[in-house]
C-alpha cells in the first residue's frame, strides 16, 4: 500500500504503544487484535525503532496481513488487517 | 562536473548501504565478535558491566561517598570509555539514520527502567560479569562459569517475560500515559541530524587521537567502543531479544546474531589463548584465564538468574541500555542511572557478606581446556551453540515453546 493510501485508512483499532519500550508495543499489539475481527484494520503507534521490524513479522507468522508504515513526528505508525 | 555528480552519488550510495536501512542482526553479531577479538589482542575482552561501575564509583567519588576517592577516574578507565563511547557511537549512528529521538516514557516504564538497572547491577556483582563479560565475551574464552551463568539468564528471562505478560493482563494501565518526544529526525526538518553526526564523529576522533600519544590502549578502546554502539545501534543487536524472542514470537533472528558473534569470537580468542598472543609481559596462564572468573558454579547460576530478570524488565541488557541511551530511549537512560547507583554499593556492601557465608570451594575458576583440552573445550562450546541453533529454528517453525 502506497503512504497516501494507508495515511487515509479507516482503522478498526488504534492502538497507542508509544510510552512503552521493547517489547511493549509487541505485547500491546498481541492483546489487542484479539478484540478485533477478521478482515478488519488496526494501527500501532509506537516510538521503539525496532518495532518496525518485529510486529510485521510477527504479523505475517501469525497469518495477520502487514499493510505498511508510516513516519510521523518521532514515532511511526503500523497498519495491520486480522487474518 | 559530471564525474562530480557520480563520486557524490556513490558516496550517497554508500551512506544509504549503512544508515537507510536496519542492518540484519547476524552482520551486527560478526563484526561485534570481530571487535572483541580486538579489543583481546589489544588487552582484554568486551564487557559492559565493569564500565557502568566505574560510572558509579565516580559519581559516588564526586559526592564524596562510600570512600571512593580513589577510584579509577572516568577518563583513565579502559572499560568506562568504552562504555561511554560505547553510548556515543550509538548516538552517531542514530544521527546518521535520522533515528534519533529524546523518547520519554509515562512514570511506569521508568521505574521499570530503573528496577531493571537495579537488578542487572546485583546480578553483575553477585554473578562476576554481565551478558557481555560472562556471556558473550564468556562463552568463546571457554569458561565453564559462562554456560552455568547462561543458563541462569535463560532462567531470569522467562520468569520475568511471565511477570511483563502477567504485568500487561493484571496492570495495564501501569505501562501506560502521556509519552513525550523530541528533536525527532523525521522528514527533511530531521536533516540537522546528520550534520550532528558528523560533528559528534570528528570530536570522538579527535579525542582518540589526543589519547594516541601516551594512552594507546586507551585510544582503541575509544575508537571500538564506538564502533560497538554505532553497529549494535544499526544491527539493534539486543542479547534480551536472543533470549526472550524463541519464548515470546518464536523469533530467532535476535539468538542467530549473537549466536554468530560468539562463533567468531571461539574461533579468535582460542587462537589468542592457544598461541599466547600479546601475551606481554604476563604470564601465559594468565593470558589464558583472562575472562575466567570465580564464579563457578552458584555465583554464576545466581548473578546469571537475577541479570537476566533485570534485563528482560529493563527491555537492555547492559550494552542493550547503552546503545538505547544513546539512540534517547529515556526509560533505558532510567536503567543505565539504576546500573550505575547500585552497582558500587553491591560490590562494597552487598555481595561480599553473602560470598563470606558460602564456602570457599564455590569460588572456583573453571577453565575448560584444563578439562577437555582445547580441541575438546572449542568443541563443547560449538556443540552448546548448535543445540540452541536446532533449538530455535525448530521451535521458531513449530512454535512449541513461544507464548505468542
Amino acid at each position: 500500500m502506497s503512504q497516501e493510501e494507508l495515511q487515509n485508512l479507516v482503522v478498526d483499532k488504534s492502538v497507542d504503544a508509544r510510552g512503552t519500550a521493547c517489547p511493549g508495543p509487541l505485547l500491546e499489539a498481541k492483546k489487542s487484535i484479539g478484540t478485533i475481527a477478521s478482515g478488519e484494520i488496526m494501527e500501532v503507534l509506537s516510538a521503539d525503532e525496532g518495532t518496525k521490524r518485529d510486529i510485521p513479522k510477527w504479523a505475517n507468522k501469525k497469518g495477520h496481513e502487514y499493510l505498511g508504515t508510516v513516519e510521523d513526528s518521532g514515532y511511526f505508525k503500523i497498519y495491520l488487517k486480522k487474518g | 562536473m559530471s564525474d562530480n555528480k557520480k563520486e557524490a552519488g556513490a558516496l550517497g550510495q554508500l551512506y544509504k548501504t549503512f544508515f537507510a536501512k536496519h542492518w540484519p542482526v547476524w552482520v551486527g553479531g560478526i563484526i561485534l565478535g570481530t571487535l572483541n577479538i580486538l579489543l583481546f589482542a589489544i588487552k582484554s575482552p568486551w564487557g559492559a558491566s565493569g564500565g557502568i561501575n566505574n560510572w558509579g564509583e565516580n559519581l559516588y567519588s564526586i559526592l564524596g561517598l562510600f570512600n571512593l576517592e580513589d577510584a579509577t577516574p572516568l577518563i583513565s578507565s579502559n572499560y568506562g570509555m568504552l562504555c561511554l563511547f560505547l553510548v556515543i557511537g550509538s548516538f552517531i549512528g542514530a544521527l546518521f539514520s535520522k533515528e534519533f529521538a529524546l523518547r520519554i516514557p509515562p512514570v511506569g516504564e521508568l521505574i521499570k527502567g530503573f528496577i531493571g538497572g537495579s537488578l542487572m547491577a546485583l546480578g553483575a556483582t553477585f554473578g562476576i560479569g554481565c551478558t557481555i563479560g560472562a556471556f558473550f565475551s564468556g562463552m568463546p574464552a571457554l569458561s565453564g562459569g559462562a554456560i552455568i551463568f547462561t543458563i541462569g539468564l535463560f532462567l531470569g528471562v522467562i520468569v520475568a517475560l511471565k511477570y511483563l505478560m502477567w504485568e500487561m493482563e493484571k496492570f495495564p494501565g501501569f505501562s501506560s500515559g502521556k509519552s513525550y518526544s523530541f528533536f525527532a529526525g523525521t522528514g527533511k526538518k530531521g536533516n540537522w541530524q546528520k550534520w550532528a553526526g558528523w560533528i559528534v564523529l570528528i570530536i570522538t576522533l579527535y579525542i582518540a587521537y589526543q589519547y594516541s600519544g601516551n594512552h594507546q590502549v586507551l585510544a582503541w578502546f575509544i575508537i571500538i567502543g564506538m564502533l560497538m554502539g554505532l553497529i549494535s545501534q544499526r544491527s539493534r543487536f539486543c542479547i534480551v531479544k536472543a533470549f526472550r524472542d524463541p519464548f515470546m514470537t518464536g523469533e530467532s533472528d535476535g539468538s542467530v546474531g549473537v549466536m554468530a558473534g560468539i562463533m567468531i569470537g571461539l574461533i579468535g580468542f582460542t587462537i589468542i589463548k592457544y598461541f599466547g598472543i600479546a601475551v606481554g609481559d604476563v604470564a601465559l596462564r594468565t593470558r589464558e584465564m583472562t575472562w575466567i572468573f570465580s564464579h563457578f558454579f552458584f555465583r554464576a547460576i545466581i548473578g546469571g538468574f537475577v541479570f537476566g530478570l533485570g534485563m528482560t524488565i529493563a527491555g537492555g541488557c547492559a550494552v542493550g541500555t547503552l546503545w538505547r541511551v544513546g539512540e534517547g530511549q529515556v526509560k533505558l537512560w532510567a536503567s543505565a542511572l539504576g546500573f550505575l547507583i547500585i552497582s558500587p554499593i553491591s560490590k562494597l556492601y552487598i555481595v561480599p557478606p553473602i560470598v563470606e557465608m558460602l564456602p570457599a570451594s564455590w569460588d572456583f575458576k573453571s577453565y575448560l581446556p584444563d578439562y577437555l583440552g582445547y580441541p575438546g573445550a572449542f568443541a563443547l562450546v560449538t556443540v552448546i551453540i548448535l543445540i540452541w541453533y536446532v533449538f530455535v529454528k525448530w521451535n521458531e517453525k513449530t512454535g512449541k515453546f513461544s507464548a505468542y
